[in-house]
């Protein structure tokens, strides 16, 4: 099944059902992903950009307000404006933890009334209100879901800004792992177990009653024996998805890094990781870069006339010393660029993406990065 | 060489007067080569610096690390340089910690430690991580080289990206409302009135002259005060120092004209950059520092910033 040419970046927006974009932090993961649904768009597919950035700016440029109920699609001008010609084609959502978790409850509570009572439960209504790791528990659900529907051709996900951008795969195995029987019995002290399981849940209360203070040991234990189905049931679809992400047919993972050596060691480590969990690679994607700029030329002497103002003398020095700057990145970034090719192999692409003036914080500017994706 | 103008400092005051500075940014600010550079600068200033981050002593390399010649740092302080010492905040470092002091019994508190049902439960709850490496930062504030005397003057935490950063600052508030009572309020409560106190702890959020790092770094601001984070300071890292004045840009501007030429994407933005900058200035409520860019890296870069942000200097440089 391995062919010697992997499917290159245009290749994957126009075929897979999933692009995982993993990243660093500031790598411009965002970007990156919102410039893929796109070009996917563009070639009129129905596309979802599924994000976990809670900043403004995306919502800003592509019109599409966060902290709505569903996913929505940006204005019909601004759809016209980014040559998306077929209506219902890109669609944004801004992932929202509590309103993921509200739909997971009422999907597996046995009725409306059950579901009422789950999610009136205070640690719950806590739990989901609390940003860290939510975020990651709650990605893999919602792209589950979005999948599940079947409403888009290609649902492109922007992981969370965790460190390892590969832990939203993990934190719904590890709630599966935990309600596997033993150490779930372990912490719902259960009267049939053996000697040695008394034991140990004696001990994991002992330490949990110490550290969380009796009351909210309780709780907490009354809290996940009311949610152990939900759990469940949830952790089950959950491994469903994750036979979906690791099928190189249906998802692709790409790895988006940038010019800098903490986000190149980043994204080096993603790919170990992603071997490791046998997630299908689909190649790295060297943002903001200069590689792709060669039809400039360093700016010389001859073109400063000889009666030249003493401000364009000074000027044209400061060009002179910004010019190398620029040129030493160019360098710098095809050496990457073939760096990245080289470790890809035959495995992946690598394609260099442009450094956008300002920052891509517009509409023509994710339309470029999207030319350049199909282009690729 | 331009100086930046009389309203904008150079130098971080922080390190000399705070007790915790935490240095927040997104990735790619050069946030983690600032740290480095606070910590050593503040050690030559005679205070006694731990400098800190978030990850894991047996994970991959460590940037903040590497810049004091370590993969990564182990989870109780080592010597890294003249005054510094350098530690990671690791979750299950606090979680242990956190047994050691609640847990009546060392054996006890080893056999919670060794038992893979708890630590199962530790890593799969959300935010339990979160309370691990925010009770190992309180800890590492609390530790004592004598009786009533601080071990360190100063701890500088280089904090993960903005994202998660958050997520660590917000984790007390919903987490006193789940449990109001018992030994994690009370760590809770504690770590609260350090971070919260503006005499003692100073945010300093890192940024560079361009627009969207600059959008970013304000909603950033906005979150961490949310969160009740006293941000003191906005440093905007890789100011250019040749930037181009008016007059210059007419100049020019005729003979970039037509041709494509390198250099002339940078002076275009040169009038965004001070438009960026202007901004912070306007909108952040804070204190701005600027460091100019510098064509070192790694050990080099943050020796010559070290120098730069000495809080001796005083102000402008």
């Amino acid at each position: 099944m391995k062919t010697s040419t992997p499917p290159s970046l245009a290749e994957l927006v126009r075929t897979r059902r999933i692009i995982v974009c993993c990243g660093a932090g500031g790598v411009g993961k965002t970007t990156t992903s919102t410039a893929i649904a796109i070009a996917a768009a563009r070639e009129g597919r129905r596309v979802l950009a599924l994000t976990v950035d809670p900043s403004k700016r995306l919502s800003d440029t592509l019109g599409v307000a966060p902290n709505l109920e569903r996913p929505a699609a940006p204005p019909p001008e601004r759809l016209a404006h980014a040559g998306i010609s077929s209506p219902g084609s890109l669609e944004a959502w801004m992932l929202d933890p509590k309103l993921v978790a509200d739909r997971l409850v009422r999907r597996f509570s046995r009725d409306d009334a059950e579901a009422e009572r789950l999610m009136q439960n205070r640690v719950y209504r806590q739990m989901t209100r609390m940003v860290a790791g939510m975020q990651e528990y709650t990605a893999m659900e919602a792209l589950y879901g979005f999948v599940q529907a079947g409403q888009h051709d290609l649902v492109v996900l922007d992981t969370p800004p965790a460190r390892n951008a590969l832990d939203f795969l993990d934190g719904p195995g590890k709630i599966a792992e935990f309600l596997e029987g033993r150490v779930f019995r372990l912490f719902l002290p259960d009267e049939n177990a053996g000697m040695l399981a008394r034991g140990a849940a004696q001990l994991v209360g002992k330490a949990l009653g110490a550290t969380l203070g009796e009351d909210n040991y309780r709780e907490l234990q009354a809290f996940f024996a009311a949610f152990a189905e939900v759990f469940r049931k949830g952790s089950a679809s959950v491994s469903t998805m994750r036979e979906a992400l690791s099928d190189p047919a249906l998802t692709a993972f790409v790895l988006v890094t940038a010019p800098t050596s903490v986000a190149l060691s980043d994204v080096f480590f993603f790919r170990e990781k992603a071997t490791e969990m046998r997630l299908p690679f689909g190649g790295f994607v060297l943002n903001r870069s200069q590689a792709r700029d060669d039809a400039r030329e360093l700016p010389t002497r001859a073109l400063v006339p000889g009666d030249a103002s003493s401000a364009l003398d000074r000027a044209f020095a400061k060009l002179e010393r910004m010019a190398a700057v620029e040129r030493a990145e160019v360098l710098r970034d095809r050496d990457l660029l073939a760096d990245l090719a080289r470790r890809a192999g035959t495995s992946g692409f690598a394609v260099a993406l442009p450094s956008i003036a300002g920052g891509a914080d517009d509409v023509d500017s994710l339309v470029a990065l999207a030319r350049a994706v199909l282009a690729s | 060489m331009l100086h930046p103008p009389n309203d904008l400092a150079r130098s971080i005051p922080e390190i000399a007067t705070s007790r915790v500075v935490l240095v927040v940014g997104k990735g790619g600010v050069g946030r983690t080569t600032l740290t480095g550079a606070l910590a050593l600068a503040a050690a030559r200033a005679g205070r006694r610096v731990l400098v800190t981050e978030v990850g894991d002593p047996d994970g991959h390399e460590s940037a903040l690390a590497r810049l004091f010649g370590r993969a990564t740092f182990p989870a109780t302080p080592v010597d890294l340089a003249e005054g510094v010492r350098g530690a990671v905040l690791h979750a299950r470092e606090g979680h242990a910690r956190f047994l050691r002091t609640v847990l009546p019994v060392p054996a006890l508190v080893r056999a919670a430690i060794a038992s893979k049902s708890l630590a199962r439960l530790l890593d799969a709850a959300p935010s339990f991580n979160e309370m691990g490496v925010f009770y190992h930062l309180l800890d590492l504030m609390k530790e004592e080289r004598a009786a009533g005397v601080p071990a360190h003057d100063l701890l500088i935490v280089d904090m993960p990206a903005t994202g998660h950063a958050l997520a660590l600052t917000a984790l007390p508030e919903p987490l006193l409302e789940l449990m109001p009572h018992g030994p994690i309020a009370d760590a809770m409560r504690e770590g609260q009135a350090i971070l919260y106190d503006a005499r003692r702890t100073a945010a300093v959020v890192v940024t560079l002259p361009e627009v969207l790092p600059v959008n970013e770094s304000l909603e950033l601001v906005a979150g961490l005060r949310r969160t009740r984070i006293p941000v003191t300071r906005v440093v905007v890292n890789k100011v250019q120092d040749d930037e181009l004045d008016a007059d210059e840009l007419a100049a020019l501007a005729p003979l970039l004209e037509g041709r494509e030429l390198y250099g002339a994407a940078r002076v275009r933005s040169t009038a965004a950059r001070a438009r960026a900058v202007e901004r912070v200035k306007a909108e952040a409520g804070a204190a701005i520092s600027t460091v100019p860019e510098l064509p070192l890296v790694g050990r080099e870069l943050v020796e010559r910033l070290a120098t730069m942000l000495a809080p001796t200097q005083g102000g402008d440089a």
